[in-house]
């Protein structure tokens, strides 16, 4: 089972934490068309390699995070709370 | 038939001639020289990818084909799936959809001449909460519309097909019913693999495995190096070499975001491992293929002896087969809630397959932005049970330009025009 | 026990206990100590089995736990590795897979057409007439191998343990104790898991001096304080070295699964003997060098009377030496690397009685040993991601590179005197302490809120061991002719061939062509004659056909360990015991275990309709949000307007997901400033409460406000009809009831039956004029009571799940998940004035305009024609005259109040007007009509009850 670190409660099973994928930037909801929110909704990168992805540790300190995690090799790098987010959030 | 010329009909007789001049079978398929031209290229040697490939060639003439592999043939889901065959869904689309893949596989073992060992062993879906029930009720209701033979039944009668199972009040959660389907059933998932590579090579289609695609290419699209909407596809560059071709088709799971993505395509899909595990063979107990979505597990007995378990996708999207202990801690937990007299039989092996999950546990098939240049994928935990018809219906797609309606309900577009699929209701656990 | 040799140094077997146990209903007798095939063997038994498809009789092979052929059933547990099992007193013992008997069995006839059952044959035949494959199947199906399952067998007492040690140790030979002593030594804590029944590996029946040193490194570990698990496997290693354990030597439990976050983990699995392909190499009597010696020395048995050795390696030499120590007559020692010295082996049914050489000798023997070379079992590798690299020079695969975290150690990295494996052990032992220790430092750091840890990062010491020599060794995997290769398949090497000719030339492909390597020993013994075979039908080398990969478990595990204690909590409100006693009728709702009637649902409707009624709604979903910034929160998840909300009102809200689909409904009080009470539906409680979380944490991060989650530490209770008030009366002085002081839709706190605190809002679930009143759950059970004993006069009764139901849907009240689905965005709820899209931002609201411009369908209130008609829910709706769905029942009950059946329905838009008749199809096949009602309310649309 992956160790996932927790900015809080530092490296834990995943089986404590609740995935919760792919990050996006949501669009503005009175300005994004069908195809942007639809696009935001549905389509994922889903690459074989580097996923910068969001967790939430559900079953500790309850905080959302983010982490770069290889989805073939499993490796794990920088997480990041959501206040020193780059980039987009979910 | 197709394989009327094949070099080497099977059959008892061919059995009995053969052993007694002890002369071995001929190849099954060609190995295939390399060409660099074709007039469609097929990504994916499994199921999907090789039943395309035949009806190209059996149901339009289109044999000048290529089926690309990056391992072997049925080296991805095709033989990693637990081989249970279906056609009770939620919804009209569905219903025709599997139903009509039901027919293909009753029919399989004499249209491809090779046993396919299809067991029609029944399916049951149990039922442990007042909404799944109302759920099994809902399908049932929509199957008999579609004179699909399923039916809820109680649990005495439950018992009376899987004595196995304890229906008693005692668990944590009691069986209140099932939805049981006789047509239902496994078949051997090789078996059909190697059905649809003996027939396709039969007409002339290549099978090139141990063929990596490294970059789909293309001309005219308003992304990197021509890709993406718009553009046309002229062929593919593999680890062997370049293939130039009109018509590509992604038939691929585990991998279909990065071979669309090769043609500058986005979908709809995340990647999840989903897990199996075989037993020691035991004497046969158990005889219909048993599911519970609630307890997330559905088990069947082979006729080696072995239950074969699966389950639902691993919540986290990973690329990795490496399957975890939880897995097995769920799936004998759950298991042995359903059957509390197997405790001392042993898991003997696990394995893992990689799912490709859309938003609506429905597939993508069809045309794409990109001219040239189809999907078969998005096929989550039951593309399995779908490869004939998808096989015969993509062909369909291909050969006329034009999607058949079978399949018009599963087409990409149906994400930005906002118009899902409904099995999201019935199937956490699909199968 | 006529094999049994004289008592002898060393022995693991105890002379002076004596066991009885039955083998095929006869009764035998053993030594402690004795696995069940070594007292089996000590009794004159041959034939332990019969192999799967040709029935052939089977003996002993490896007499360890991989052999294929020692498989039996042992009382009602099926496929018990007698070479490995330890006998017990009064043990029953049969075999398995024979039909009747293991001495006659009918299916050995199938030997005789066995050229004509090639690997596979049964893809080619009865396809035609396709009527008849049902039958083939079911007699294919009785040539399923295995035991019975007795399914009265007891689930077992099967906890399990985590363990977070420094180092797990796998093998515990002669380099896996070094390790585990080593890494000890250096401070590591060490579990050391050894598969056999006692620590030693191989050195358990070599020399005196082999066991003196085993017994001084056990001693030495211990001392250590190495935990030292014997009869256990290390069945998985996963990610982060998550490692699991089957620890078959618990006192208590059958067997215990270990999950261990080890910060190491060293492989040092030893070797497994390869058994060699040729004619008759599955007669009983063909055994392994380790077979006879794990016989003659551990167990003191006599194996055979006359032997002939095929010695290719140093292991042939030491058979040797066991056999003459035994007094077995060793005809002939076949001491080649020649694969063409043996050619074959034949005997009677029982027992191999001579062997063929290559230069047209015979020999005459009832036993052949055969010392042909080794696997190194690297499953515990490949599952951390290594892939085994072929040496042909020493003829067999050996590790290629491991990660970090997993070091490997002992035979399977190299051959060795026993002290260089010792060495090679303790370096390594060494090495994982080292690596342990930055591990360690490095998870202690990377806890932001741990105290801070002592001292810099040690540093991580590279791999500086010098690798174990490797011993050349011939190539010897197939004699010339041919013979069997996966024994618990009984797959021949002439299977093998024919699959490669007819195109399974990969081994993928010829692995599930011909099932080699997919039965019960996993490839353990086979895999590497599989890949020899494959490579010589090919004309290719080893190292091109390359290997399976070997998946977990490394030995099967049973599911009673794996499932361990059936751990699914379920929760009851404070108010259970009182149901409990009065004759409630449970319902599994979730988690929860909820009153569904007390009797007479019917009744409990008319009584509460008629006077009073109360009902326990304690599984409602309850968060407690506070901050200044909880109306925005509130305007931001449900879709309609929450900002003028005053202090005192209640309002109901329905969320949506981000594609528009509703998520779930309830109604929010506003307590006093910056405090708000949130119900959710009772399954939607987790969700809304991470769903909150996430918005404030990811979107608004700025806007203060504190979720608590609260469901279980109010008790709730709903108290419904017309005579709610006077009996909430009775039981509070400091809330005014009084229909203007605390009007619908309105929230109170105050003291209910002496509890303080008490939450109470005004809602009309049920239609009736009623209060809502959430407890402190320790409290729920006596206010309960307090309802129930003042209100006796004014008619008060409880009512269960199924009252409430028929009530919110006499109401027309739709619930989430029933009346819609996963596809069901708000618009479908008919609540069109509740979605504000005048708001700026709410959670699915592009999704929500756009399908308020499109078509979609409809959550209507239906009745049928016929009153006495209750279409089933799920019933589907049709266009007249078709079979076209139009939609469907969500929910229908016959309604007690209007003495008439009532529904809600799904429907598409064409079919929503009111007055519309609907076509229903019955589940009996049967199509009745319905009309679609102007309310979703069946029963006083205009809510003057509720008001009153």
């Amino acid at each position: 089972m992956l160790l996932v670190p927790c900015p809080n409660c530092g490296p834990r099973n995943a089986a404590d934490l609740t995935y919760r994928g792919e990050s996006h930037a949501r669009p503005d909801p009175n300005t994004a068309t069908r195809e942007e929110w639809r696009t935001y909704l549905y389509l994922r990168d889903n690459p074989s390699g580097w996923l910068r992805e969001s967790w939430y540790c559900s079953s500790g300190c309850r905080t959302h995070f983010q982490i770069e995690r290889h989805t073939f090799t499993g490796e794990l790098r920088e997480p990041l709370l959501p206040g020193s987010k780059t980039g987009g959030e979910s | 038939m197709a394989l009327r010329n094949h070099p080497a009909k099977y059959s008892a007789f061919g059995l009995v001639r053969r052993g007694l001049r002890k002369t071995n079978w001929p190849r099954v398929w060609r190995e295939p020289d390399w060409k660099s031209s074709y007039d469609v290229i097929i990504i994916g040697g499994g199921v999907h990818g090789l039943a395309t490939a035949y009806y190209l060639a059996a149901n339009h003439g289109i044999t000048n084909v290529a089926v690309l592999d990056k391992a072997y043939l049925g080296s991805g889901g095709s033989g990693r799936n637990t081989a249970i065959v279906r056609s009770n869904y939620l919804t009209p689309e569905g219903v025709a959809f599997y139903d009509r893949s039901l027919d293909l596989y009753n029919t399989m073992s004499v249209d491809l001449n090779l046993n396919v060992m299809f067991s029609e062993r029944g399916h049951m879906t149990l039922a442990h909460t007042d909404s799944a029930l109302r759920t099994m009720n809902w399908r049932a209701e929509v199957n008999k519309l579609q004179k699909i033979d399923s039916s809820v039944i109680g649990p005495d009668e439950i018992k009376k097909l899987a004595p196995s199972l304890d229906v008693s009040t005692n668990t944590r959660y009691p069986i209140l019913g099932a939805l049981y389907h006789p047509p239902g059933g496994t078949i051997r998932h090789d078996a059909v693999v190697w059905g649809y590579a003996r027939g396709a090579d039969a007409q002339g289609v290549d099978l090139h495995q141990k063929t990596e695609v490294l970059d789909i290419l293309c001309e005219g699209g308003d992304g990197a190096d021509g890709k993406g909407a718009g553009a046309t596809v002229t062929g593919v560059r593999t680890r062997r070499g370049d293939i130039s071709a009109p018509i590509v088709v992604n038939c691929t799971a585990g991998w279909a975001s990065t071979i669309a993505g090769m043609a500058g395509v986005r979908l709809p899909i995340t990647t999840h491992p989903l897990q199996a595990a075989v037993t020691e063979p035991v004497k046969a107990f158990l005889p219909t293929v048993v599911v519970s979505g609630s307890l997330h597990v559905y088990v069947s007995q082979t006729d080696r002896g072995e239950l074969v378990f699966g389950a639902s996708v691993d919540p986290v999207a990973t690329y990795n087969m490496g399957g975890t202990l939880e897995f097995t801690e769920e799936l004998a937990g759950h298991v042995l809630e359903l059957m509390p007299g197997i405790s001392k039989m042993r898991l003997l092996r696990q394995w893992a397959g990689l799912c490709d999950m859309t938003p609506d546990y429905s597939p993508v098939m069809g045309p794409t932005p990109v001219e040239g240049f189809y999907v078969d994928v998005g096929w989550g935990t039951y593309g399995f049970k779908a490869g004939p018809v998808s096989g015969e219906q993509m062909a369909a797609c291909v050969a006329n330009r034009a999607t058949p309606d079978l399949i018009k309900p599963f087409e990409l577009s149906r994400f930005t025009e906002g118009e899902l699929v409904g099995e999201k209701g019935a199937a956490a656990v699909g199968h | 026990m006529k094999n049994r040799l004289p008592s002898r140094a060393g022995e693991q077997i105890d002379r002076s206990t004596i066991l009885s146990f039955t083998w095929n209903g006869k009764k035998l007798e053993g030594f402690a100590g004795d696995t069940i095939a070594s007292a089996l063997v000590a009794n004159g038994v041959t034939v332990l089995s019969r192999s799967m498809k040709y029935h052939r009789p089977r003996g002993l092979l490896t007499a360890d736990y991989w052999d294929p052929n020692a498989t039996v059933q042992v009382g009602d547990e099926p496929n018990v590795r007698a070479a490995h099992r330890r006998l017990e007193d009064g043990m029953v013992v049969s075999a398995q897979n024979v039909s009747p008997s293991l001495r006659f069995d009918v299916k050995a006839a199938n030997g005789l057409v066995g050229r004509f059952l090639t690997a596979g044959f049964y893809y080619k035949t009865f396809m035609k007439p396709a009527a008849l494959w049902p039958r083939y199947e079911k007699i294919l199906a009785t040539f399923a191998p295995g035991g019975k399952v007795d399914l009265n067998t007891p689930h077992g007492y099967h906890d399990k343990r985590y363990a977070h040690p420094d180092v797990v140790v796998a093998g515990a030979g002669p380099a896996g104790l070094a390790a585990a002593i080593a890494a000890a030594a250096d401070g590591a804590s060490v579990m050391l898991v050894e598969h056999e029944h006692e620590v030693g590996g191989h050195l358990l029946w070599g020399t005196d001096d082999d066991r003196a040193t085993a017994a001084a490194l056990r001693a030495e570990a211990e001392a250590a304080g190495v935990e030292i698990l014997t009869n256990s496997t290390v069945t998985g290693r996963y990610e982060d070295n998550w490692v699991a354990i089957a620890q078959r030597s618990h006192p208590m439990a059958v067997e215990r699964l270990i999950k261990a976050r080890a910060k190491m983990l060293i492989v040092a699995a030893g070797t497994i003997e390869r058994p060699y392909v040729f004619a008759g190499n599955d007669l009983p009597g063909v055994m392994t060098s380790g077979a006879v010696q794990r016989l003659i020395r551990m167990y003191g048995v006599k194996p055979g009377t006359r032997a002939v050795v095929l010695a290719a390696n140093d292991s042939g030499a030491a058979a040797v030496a066991a056999l003459d120590d035994a007094g077995v007559d060793v005809a002939r020692v076949i001491g080649s690397g020649d694969r063409a010295a043996l050619v074959k082996a034949t005997g009677s049914s029982t027992r191999i009685r001579k062997v063929h050489m290559g230069d047209g000798t015979t020999e005459n023997c009832d036993l052949l040993v055969t010392a042909v070379g080794w696997t190194a079992p690297t499953s515990l590798l490949n599952m951390a991601g290594d892939r085994p690299v072929y040496d042909p020079s020493a003829a067999r695969f050996f590790p290629g590179t491991p990660p970090d975290n997993v070091l490997a150690t002992g035979g399977i990295t190299g051959d060795g005197t026993r002290d260089q494996l010792i060495e090679h052990g303790r370096a390594t032992g060494r090495l994982a302490a080292g690596r342990a220790a930055v591990v360690c430092h490095r998870l202690q750091a990377s806890t932001a809120r741990a105290a801070s840890v002592d001292g810099a990062e040690p540093s991580y010491p590279a791999d500086e061991r010098a690798a174990l020599p490797r011993a050349p060794h011939p190539e010897m995997f197939r004699a010339a002719t041919h013979g069997i290769v996966d024994y618990s398949e009984d797959v021949s090497s002439k299977d093998l061939f024919g699959a490669a000719a007819e195109g399974f030339d990969s081994v993928e492909l010829i692995k599930r062509f011909t099932t080699a390597t997919m039965g019960p020993s996993q490839g353990k013994l086979e895999t590497v004659n599989t890949v020899a075979v494959l490579a010589e039908a090919r004309g290719e080398t080893i190292a091109e056909v390359g290997t399976t990969v070997w998946r977990p478990p490394y030995a099967p595990i049973t599911l009673g360990a794996l499932g361990g204690r059936v751990f699914e909590p379920v929760r009851v409100s404070a108010i259970q015991p009182w149901h409990e006693a009065n004759g409630v009728t449970p319902i599994l709702a979730g988690q929860w275990i909820r009153p569904e009637h007390y009797g007479d649902p019917a009744e409990e409707v008319r009584n509460t309709r008629t006077n009073v009624g109360i009902t326990d709604v304690t599984p409602l979903g309850k968060l407690d949000l506070q901050g200044p910034d909880v109306p925005k929160l509130l305007s931001l998840l449900y879709t309609n307007k929450w900002m003028q909300l005053p202090v005192g009102g209640v309002r109901y809200g329905i969320m949506c997901a981000e594609d528009g689909v509703v998520l779930d409904d309830g109604v929010t009080g506003h307590l006093g400033d910056d405090h708000y009470l949130m119900t959710t539906t009772s399954s939607g409680a987790a969700t809304v409460w991470n769903w909150i979380e996430m918005w404030l944490q990811t979107e608004r991060p700025e806007w203060q406000v504190h979720v608590t989650p609260i469901t279980t530490g109010l008790a709730s209770i709903n108290i419904a009809g017309p005579n709610s008030r006077a009996l909430l009366g009775r039981l509070t002085d400091d809330i005014d009831l009084g229909p203007e002081a605390f009007a619908y839709m309105q929230v109170r706190t105050g003291t209910i039956a002496g509890i303080d605190d008490c939450i109470t809002w005004r809602i009309g679930f049920t239609g009736e004029l009623s209060y809502e009143i959430h407890v402190p759950s320790q409290h729920g059970l006596h206010v309960w009571n307090q309802l129930l004993e003042h209100g006796v006069d004014l008619g008060v009764q409880p009512f269960g799940l199924e009252a409430q139901r028929i009530m919110r849907l006499e109401k027309g009240h739709f619930i989430v998940g029933q009346d819609t689905d996963g596809l069901s965005k708000a618009p479908t709820t008919g609540m069109i004035p509740l979605l504000k899209l005048d708001k700026d931002d709410w959670a699915g609201k592009p999704e929500v305009a756009w399908v308020l411009d499109d078509d979609y369908p409809v959550v209507v209130a239906v009745q049928p024609t016929d009153p006495t008609v209750v279409p089933e829910e799920a019933c589907q709706i049709l266009r007249a005259d078709t079979i076209d769905i139009v939609g469907r029942i969500t929910s229908s009950r016959f309604s007690p109040t209007l003495g008439r059946s009532i529904c809600l329905a799904q429907v598409s838009q064409e079919f929503s007007e009111p007055g519309t008749e609907l076509t229903v199809l019955l589940v009996n096949g049967t199509r009745t009509t319905a009309r679609v009602m102007e309310h979703h309310a069946h029963f006083d649309p205009e809510g003057t009850r509720l008001r009153g």
